[in-house]
């Protein structure tokens, strides 16, 4: 090994000591940032109650808030409680049913103010019944909620910062003319863990468990098997729709969705939506950026709050 | 596995999800050729079963009625469904699908000759040498009779059932269809066949479009059809009776509705 003089020592310190440091240093982080991760996804147990998800609070929990509303559109359509006019604008046939969540409430009352499908999600009475129902998710443990999100991503920003560090010594590591190696592989794995990272998960495990069971208790309504959605009735469409995206609401009634402009979108098994912007409080449900957030799979560029309303 | 008994309804994709919630149901029917030969089982038959619900395929493609001998490869398939559904028969229909080469896509009727008796008896003497369970053999409606006819409807049906042992599936529908579109009288037939060979009949709904009677499988069942398993029963009940729906599934109700009118009908429990 070669001996540097301390002069030439990048920042004073030898290499080898750095990186034991650095080392130190990213597995304590590590080792929080994981912990809190484990903890927000176990979810709380306690808040458990038996009672069985309605369509509209499997969707929220499947697709966020732009697929609950669009379950509680097809309950409504499916009962023929709603209609389209020829302007692409919601109407209401008949008066509203009995039994009516709050959310089927707040569309049916935008529908009877022949609001369009696409501005239901920032329909004020909409927002706070899409709030309900999170809220109801997060006290029964199977959402995470704003706070342990929070603390997820103060422990991201540590480890992000940990690596710029790490890519400022390897700078100037590498402008003296040190041997680099080590640290390279370091950051490497460092950077690979903090992308991994980067998502703040939505669902816990509960929740995801939630998901799987309701999904097979409801295979029927797979799209494979064509389901008779005249047969299975509102609560089969809304939960159709719940579980295998709008196609399901498209293949129930082509003429209404096309009319009302609802994308034609389908739901895997694996289908996740990404809502780690809704930070502030309130504004999260109705969030621009929900509406991609809750396309199958989930692109990239809705995490960290890029693209919240 | 046990014979099917009370009312049954072919199991369809699109209504499994219907008929896995039919409380009393003890049997069902399945198209044969949309059951694997291997792999899982649709999810919605397999839990039918392990409810120990009686499932019995119905072979569509098998062409009994062809002039060439029933294909080996879809006799096997139809033998490997039994077996998976540990079903107690299968049955097919009197009917050919396809004829040099050319596949119709629909049942086609066979002209009653003696020629065409030997044909029948011949294939599902091939059939049966390879099937582990009886088969049940289904006439179909036909909106005209053929013109070199040797045979009536009942001669010919008794004839194939006599010489091929096999059991018969009596679509009552279809005995309304060709009474009604021959102007014919239905009980006679009905007077006339091997009642204590049924294993089963099916009911079906259809419309009446051009002063004719259509066997859709799309429409409720009409008054007509239910007085004919009314009539049917009064001779001799058979076992089980079948709904058979094949599209345009109505609401839930209304398909209980009509299973409990079949019920009604024959004096069977209602499975709803």
């Amino acid at each position: 090994m070669i001996v540097y003089t301390a002069s030439g020592d990048t920042w004073g310190i030898p290499g080898p000591t750095f990186l034991r440091f650095y080392l130190v240093a990213a597995a304590v982080v590590l080792t929080f940032a994981v912990y809190e991760r484990v903890r927000m996804a176990a979810g709380s147990n306690a808040a458990m109650t038996a009672d069985p998800l309605g369509p509209q609070q499997v969707a929220y929990l499947n697709g966020g808030p732009q697929l609950a509303v669009h379950a509680a559109l097809g309950g409504l359509r499916g009962s023929g409680t709603v209609g389209v006019r020829p302007d692409r604008r919601l109407t209401t046939v008949g008066a509203a049913p009995s039994g009516l969540t709050p959310l089927d409430q707040a569309i049916h009352w935008a529908a009877h103010q022949h609001a369009r499908v696409r501005d239901l999600p920032k329909d004020d009475r909409v927002r706070v019944a899409l709030h309900q129902i999170r809220n109801g998710l997060e006290q029964r443990g199977l959402l995470t909620n704003d706070s342990q999100r929070a603390r997820a991503r103060f422990w991201n920003k540590v480890l992000i910062a940990l690596l710029g560090l790490g890519v400022l010594r390897l700078f100037f590591g590498l402008a003296n003319g040190h041997p680099v190696g080590y640290l390279l592989l370091t950051l490497a794995v460092l950077l690979c863990i903090a992308l991994l990272m980067g998502r703040a998960p939505v669902r816990t495990r509960a929740g995801r468990a939630a998901l799987r069971g309701v999904r097979r208790e409801h295979a029927h309504l797979a799209p494979a098997s064509a389901p008779a959605y005249a047969t299975y009735g509102a609560a089969g469409a809304a939960m159709g729709v719940a579980l295998y995206g709008t196609a399901a609401l498209w293949a129930l009634d082509p003429g209404f969705a096309e009319q009302a402009e609802i994308q034609r979108q389908a739901i895997s098994s694996s289908g996740g939506w990404t809502g780690g912007s809704d930070g502030s409080s309130g504004g999260g449900d109705s969030s621009g950026g929900d509406g991609g957030g809750s396309s199958c799979g989930g692109g990239g560029g809705c995490g960290g709050g890029g693209c919240g309303g | 596995m046990t014979g099917p008994s009370g009312v049954g309804i072919g199991w369809r994709p699109e209504i499994t999800g219907f008929v896995a919630e039919l409380p009393g149901l003890r049997f069902v029917e399945v198209v044969a050729e949309g059951v694997p030969a291997s792999g899982p089982l649709p999810l919605g038959l397999a839990q039918l079963r392990e409810r120990a619900v009686t499932v019995v395929p119905h072979g569509v493609r098998l062409n009994l009625g062809g002039a060439e001998p029933v294909e080996s490869a879809r006799v096997a398939h139809l033998a490997t469904v039994a077996q998976r559904l540990d079903a107690p028969l299968v049955s097919e229909h009197i009917a050919f699908v396809r004829a040099g080469g050319l596949e119709a896509g629909h049942l086609l009727p066979l002209p009653r000759s003696r020629e065409a008796v030997d044909a029948v008896c011949a294939n599902v003497a091939r059939a049966q040498a390879e099937l582990p369970v009886p088969i049940a053999l289904e006439p179909i409606a036909a909106l005209l009779d053929w013109p070199d006819d040797e045979l009536d409807e009942a001669d010919f049906l008794t004839e194939i059932l006599d010489r091929t042992g096999a059991l018969l599936l009596l679509d009552v529908a279809n005995v309304h269809a060709n009474a009604r579109n021959r102007g014919a009288d239905p009980l006679a037939l009905l007077d006339r066949l091997p009642l204590e060979r049924i294993a089963y009949a099916h009911v079906a709904g259809g419309a009446e479009h051009g002063g004719f009677y259509h066997d859709t499988h799309t429409d409720p069942v009409p008054k007509a059809v239910l007085e004919l398993v009314g009539a049917l029963c009064a001779r001799r009940r058979p076992p089980a009776l079948l709904l058979e729906r094949d599209g345009h599934y109505p609401p839930a109700a209304e398909l209980r509705a009509e299973l409990d009118a079949l019920a009604a009908a024959a004096g069977f429990p209602a499975v709803t």
